[in-house]
């Protein structure tokens, strides 16, 4: 430890002070400007062309995806905000889709849970305006693949036209048509009330319906987990 | 107060930083905190785009920051000390920041993200008191 006299010898001068606070005023202020600028390019970066997984020949209907015959029913609550339904999208979605809805075991349902924000209301809006074309996965994946920054005002005409546009056998005009009809924005606008009186607290939430069984619950933090909890629904 | 309980103070609060820090890292990578909370919270904050500048998690530099000045505190020379309270200094303007985001744009807070936040006010009011008396 240096003592009082080797203290007084080392002492920063003033200039060294003042050019050290001027350091740091530059840096902070460099470090927020880094944050802002990194999040303004993260937010203009053209739409992602390419689906994490084909959905192509795969059964929809309104907001279910897969056989209609399947045995398990897994409902997803999601937000089209949420980053971790984004991520259960990226990481979990390819190998639901190819494991066990494209094999005819498994279909999947969509349910909104638009909680953060207007834009999530907006997104669920066109979600569900696209289920009216038995598409609603398809917009749901690209949207999630070109999710913006929480109530950044992402969710926009054009990026909705962009994604829509890149869809096989999605009407564009009448998905605008729909997203704005009353029965939908009721629903969509209604989805957050609905849901926390179900007693949802969170996205994504995950519940599985087996035949005419109790629906239950489910929670992944892994691939194999959600292998492990979907098998076992199989197997019962 | 003397010199070696401001700096064992300061060192404490550096200490609880670099906890809080590691743990936000920690549910930053966690797949089982795969969630977005109604209401707010750690998940969502941390699964945010802002959670990020140029790939590395804010709560990483959180670690790296308060390990820093850790280090310049147990060092504790005069430079030491100018270089503590300088660095404290900018982590209580980013934090700044980053506060704003939570409550006016994510509309999202995280108890822990708060605390690690408004941790680096004492430590800079400690390590300034410590340079003042170099």
């Amino acid at each position: 430890m240096a003592g009082p006299s080797q203290r007084r010898t080392d002492r920063p001068s003033r200039t060294a002070v003042g050019i050290a606070f001027g350091i740091a005023i530059a840096a902070a202020v460099a470090l927020v400007a880094v944050a802002v600028i990194s999040r303004s390019d993260s937010s203009s970066v053209p739409p992602n062309p390419n689906p994490v997984v084909d959905l192509a020949g795969i059964p929809q209907s309104g907001r279910v995806l897969g056989s209609p015959a399947a045995k398990v029913m897994l409902i997803e609550y999601a937000d089209p905000q949420c980053p971790a339904c984004r991520l259960y999208t990226e990481d979990f979605f390819p190998t639901l889709v190819r494991q066990y809805v494209r094999p005819g075991k498994v279909k999947t349902e969509f349910r909104g849970f638009p909680f953060i924000g207007e834009d999530s209301v907006k997104g669920y809006r066109f979600l569900l305006a696209a289920g009216e074309q038995d598409k609603l996965w398809n917009l749901a994946e690209a949207l999630y693949r070109n999710q913006g920054a929480e109530n950044g005002g992402w969710v926009t005409d054009d990026l909705i036209r962009g994604l829509a546009s890149q869809i096989p056998g999605l009407d564009v005009d009448k998905l605008f048509a729909d997203a704005g009809r009353a029965d939908i924005v009721q629903q969509a606008e209604g989805a957050e009330a609905a849901g926390t009186a179900a007693g949802l607290t969170q996205t994504p939430t995950f519940v599985i319906a087996v035949g005419k069984k109790q629906p239950y619950q489910v929670q992944f933090g892994s691939v194999e987990q959600m292998r492990a909890a979907l098998d076992d629904a199989l197997s019962n | 107060m003397s010199d070696r309980t401001l700096r064992i103070a300061a060192g404490l609060v550096a200490l609880a930083g670099i906890g809080i820090a590691t743990y936000l890292t920690w549910v930053h990578y966690d797949e089982s905190a795969l969630v977005c909370v109604a209401g707010g919270g750690c998940e969502t904050v941390q699964r945010s785009i802002y959670a990020e500048i140029v790939g590395i998690p804010i709560a990483l530099l959180g670690v790296i920051s308060y390990a820093a000045i850790l280090v310049l505190i147990l060092w504790d020379a005069p430079y030491a000390r100018l270089g503590a309270a300088m660095l404290a200094l900018v982590g209580l303007a980013f934090s700044a920041y980053l506060v704003v985001l939570q409550l006016f744009v994510i509309d999202a807070t995280c108890v822990w993200c708060l605390a690690n936040d408004v941790l680096i006010a004492p430590a800079l009011a400690l390590l300034t008191a410590l340079r003042l008396r170099t």
